[in-house]
């Protein structure tokens, strides 16, 4: 084919521009350190990567709830083993009153003894943790037990969500926990006030269901609060996994990166090298 | 009759041919980087012989023309391809641009802003009585509105850059056609005798530029004229006169043909090739979709959000409150499109409860106020309804919007709202707004954060709790939901069509920005395409048209060397001439 000087220049600007947007790109992904740069360098896997991003927000965001969840169930745990002690407590003073040799006035100093259990327990019940009430239903600002052991609270029990379609009750609904440990506590105080003898033997075996009631209650924190690490655990392992997915699409393997950059640059070297011989040649040159 | 003077008479016509050819040299080494110029060469030829003495000498040479040498098949095949070239590289440009906008590599993305949204919902179910919380999500969705009108604004202002790009691009149209034109005058009259051969070459240089900005097609006429035809047969240059475009419409946005009879004919959507073929679809296919899609997009979330949130309540109730959407006619049924309101549709049959409280927080009336919607309801008969209701009055804004007030000390709620009513009529709303370009958050929560309605009301008691979050927990559902979002393709010849997806709004926004990213490198690999091929023509061209320095180098010393030759015969002669007359 016939060579005019404009094919050559015209070859040498193409073959140059195309050689320098490649080693640009090389040298994009090698110093920003990714694959994708730009949404058009692989859409498909941005979009897989947008995904993963949103999913690993999604899950950081139950790992927090999980985290305020267990500190609510921490604090109920520990305020209902007190309570729970509180009423061995009582029976243990029950079963001491109980007894024939006890006389009226022990019984009377002993009622002074249950008030302060009583108020104990109230206290426990008007848990509070960072401006919540845990035992207030959802009146979560409002101090559920009166001095006398009046619930103000609600029946709803506070729920944090650890997952898509799954919400965990980590608040309660202090009155179904806590009214009738609290009347029978007073119930207690009065028989002893009295020297009421069947009462305080009525107390002891109303302790008792209480006691079971507690336990029952503390077991069924225990075990959200299995399930809750647990879900930590799954969810620490789906977004390691994830985050590693996602450094698969859109991270660039540097050492292939760099040799891919090299390369470029050879071929430019190359072209620049051979299109500097062959613009220098002509004709006239020979000519006197 | 052979004799020395026919000898010199040769010689002259000799030395005028090579001068001739040294001519034609000289005019292409000049001509070596003039774009659109085909080397051009002369065609020599013997001169006619005599018959002399019962034989035929010779008389010399003579220049018949100067040709150029040119391939019409590879010419037009070159221009072709440098206007789908220009047309693509054109779309490049501006994919890259939109390709910036919907960058991910910003935090200010509205992917990872969706996500932040949903997330803070969720701190407000894990704490909903807290303000900083509250604070949180409400500065959080300003952001993110204002993130959502400036990619809607973006959008509009590439719009608006493209269409000057157009205008731009007509306005040279216009001069290459007269141009054209007054050549075309020129080749007429002097081809009566010869080639116009310089002439042809720049108006082929003013038709390939103009083929460069739109499609047309060149028709050569027996006077040598050239006839231009664009899309839709209009006649950009026919003879001496050429046919003007403008720019027109009510935009000021479409390209338009006058015709003889002066009227308008709009050629906008039949430019496919060329610089405004490249620009048109990228505004009127590619942006205007992206455009429609995320305004579909925000009108699904906008509603989707408001919906849940016009459900609950929030830390206390209102003692006034404003709808955000306008209503244009009262005494239009609220679910027709004649109601004016952008979420019309979302309306159905069903009612709501409306709650009123007093000083003390009591329920007034013991119960909830049960306000009934159907087909028949319109903004008036919804103010009669809410005005029958102890303590509490409703109006009409000046705009359109409906206002509710309650008594002073007294306050009201919403709660249970099956008709969408509310919703639809911004009222107890998180957003105002039902597109990209205008969401904001309701005013009514700028102005008071209390008002993010974390909480539901009890339906059997009317109480709610601050540490109520169950409307808050269903908040955070949304971001899992899956909900119908209208899709649009954009088509310049047929028009633009809606479909939908089932997706949710997280998902639909990747994909959009995932299919830009398609669009973009498809256009890139066509641009690419494009590119070798116009360079493969233009070598193919160059190999033919094109001028070659050496060639031309050679030529020189060729006709160099015929001239000296020719010289000589001269001297030669001369001397002879001397001989003869010296022997006289």
């Amino acid at each position: 084919m016939r060579v005019a000087n404009k094919t050559i220049y015209d070859t040498v600007t193409y073959n140059l521009g195309s050689c320098i947007q490649e080693m640009n790109k090389a040298n994009e992904i090698v110093s920003s350190g990714k694959r994708i740069n730009n949404l058009s360098d692989d859409p498909v896997g941005l979009t897989q990567a947008l995904e993963i991003k949103s999913a690993i927000s999604n899950l950081e965001q139950m790992q927090r709830n999980i985290s305020r969840g267990n500190t609510w169930l921490a604090s109920s745990e520990s305020a209902l083993t007190h309570v729970q002690d509180i009423i061995s407590e009582t029976k243990t003073l029950c079963i001491q009153m109980a007894n024939a040799t006890i006389d009226s006035t022990q019984r009377l100093s002993t009622a002074g003894t249950v008030q302060n259990l009583f108020d104990e327990i109230v206290s426990l019940a008007n848990t509070n943790i960072a401006g919540s009430y845990i035992f207030s239903g959802s009146k979560t600002d409002t101090t559920p037990f009166s001095e006398d052991g009046t619930y103000k609270g609600n029946s709803n029990a506070f729920t944090v969500k650890i997952g898509k379609d799954t919400t965990v009750e980590v608040g309660s609904d202090g009155g179904a926990l806590f009214e009738d440990i609290l009347r029978t506590m007073d119930g207690l105080k009065t028989s002893l006030t009295d020297n009421y003898l069947e009462g305080i033997q009525d107390a002891m075996s109303d302790l008792d269901g209480h006691f079971d009631d507690i336990s029952a209650k503390i077991s069924d924190v225990g075990s959200k609060m299995n399930r809750m690490d647990v879900k930590e655990k799954i969810f620490e392992d789906i977004i390691f996994a994830n985050t590693e997915r996602r450094s698969k699409i859109e991270d660039a393997d540097m050492a292939g990166a760099i040799m891919e950059l090299k390369a470029r640059e050879f071929a430019y070297q190359a072209a620049l090298s051979s299109s500097a011989k062959l613009m220098a040649l002509t004709l006239m040159d020979y000519m006197e | 009759m052979s004799s020395l003077g026919m000898v010199l008479n040769i010689a002259t016509t000799a030395l005028a041919a090579q001068q001739y050819g040294m001519d034609v040299t000289a005019h292409n080494i000049a001509n070596v980087n003039t774009e659109g110029y085909s080397r051009q060469s002369p065609t020599l030829e013997p001169k006619q012989a005599l018959l002399y003495q019962g034989m035929l000498l010779g008389r010399g040479v003579e220049t018949e023309q100067v040709t150029r040498s040119v391939d019409q098949f590879v010419e037009n095949k070159l221009m072709q391809e440098k206007s789908s070239m220009l047309s693509s590289q054109e779309m490049e440009k501006y994919m890259q641009v939109m390709e910036g906008i919907f960058s991910e590599n910003s935090g200010t993305s509205i992917s990872s802003m969706l996500s932040d949204y949903w997330n803070l919902w969720n701190d407000i179910s894990n704490n909903p009585s807290g303000s900083s919380e509250r604070t949180a999500l409400y500065e959080h969705s300003v952001l993110m509105s204002n993130q959502f009108k400036s990619l809607g604004s973006d959008l509009t202002q590439i719009q608006i850059d493209i269409t000057n790009a157009v205008t731009v691009g007509v306005e040279r149209i216009n001069q290459i056609t007269s141009e054209i034109a007054q050549i075309n005058v020129k080749i007429i009259g002097m081809e009566a005798n010869s080639v116009a051969n310089d002439l042809r070459d720049k108006r082929n240089v003013l038709v390939s530029e103009l083929n460069e900005y739109l499609d047309i097609k060149a028709f050569e006429q027996s006077n040598h004229s050239l006839t231009i035809i664009s899309v839709s047969g209009c006649t950009l240059v026919q003879g001496d006169g050429n046919y003007e475009l403008e720019m027109g419409g009510s935009n000021g946005d479409r390209v338009r043909w006058q015709n003889s009879a002066g009227n308008y004919v709009d050629i906008t959507n039949y430019i496919t090739n060329g610089k405004l073929g490249g620009l048109l679809d990228i505004r009127d296919k590619i942006i205007s979709k992206y455009k429609l899609d995320l305004d579909e997009m925000a009108k699904e979330f906008i509603w989707s959000v408001n919906q849940q949130h016009s459900q609950g309540v929030g830390l206390e109730g209102f003692s006034a409150g404003t709808g955000t959407c306008d209503v244009l006619n009262s005494g239009e049924e609220l679910g027709t499109l004649e109601s004016g309101l952008d979420y019309y549709e979302k309306i159905s049959d069903g009612n709501f409860n409306l709650w009123v409280y007093d000083s003390n927080g009591a329920v007034v009336g013991e119960s909830a106020k049960v306000i009934p919607i159907d087909a028949d309801t319109t903004l008036s008969s919804l103010i009669i309804d809410i005005n029958a209701v102890d303590n509490i009055s409703a109006s009409i804004t000046t705009d359109g919007k409906l206002m509710i007030d309650a008594d002073s000390g007294y306050t009201f709620a919403f709660s249970d709202d099956t008709s969408n009513v509310l919703a639809a009529l911004g009222v107890n709303t998180f957003f105002s707004g039902s597109t990209a370009g205008d969401i904001s958050v309701n005013s009514g929560i700028v102005a008071d954060k209390n008002h993010i309605a974390a909480a539901r009301i009890d339906a059997a008691t009317g109480e709610f709790a601050v540490g109520d979050n169950d409307n808050a927990l269903a908040m955070t559902d949304l971001q899992y939901t899956s909900m119908d979002i209208s899709q649009w393709t954009c088509d310049r010849i047929n028009g633009n069509t809606k479909g939908s997806v089932t997706t949710t709004i997280e998902d639909y926004y990747h994909s959009m920005v995932g299919s830009i990213g398609i669009v973009s490198s498809s256009i890139s690999r066509d641009t690419e395409f494009n590119e070798m091929m116009v360079n493969e023509l233009n070598t193919l061209r160059n190999s033919i048209s094109a001028v070659s320095l050496d060639e031309e180098m050679t030529n020189l010393i060729k006709y160099q060397h015929a001239y000296q030759a020719a010289a000589k015969l001269i001297t030669v002669s001369d001397e002879m001439l001397n001989t003869l007359i010296s022997a006289i």
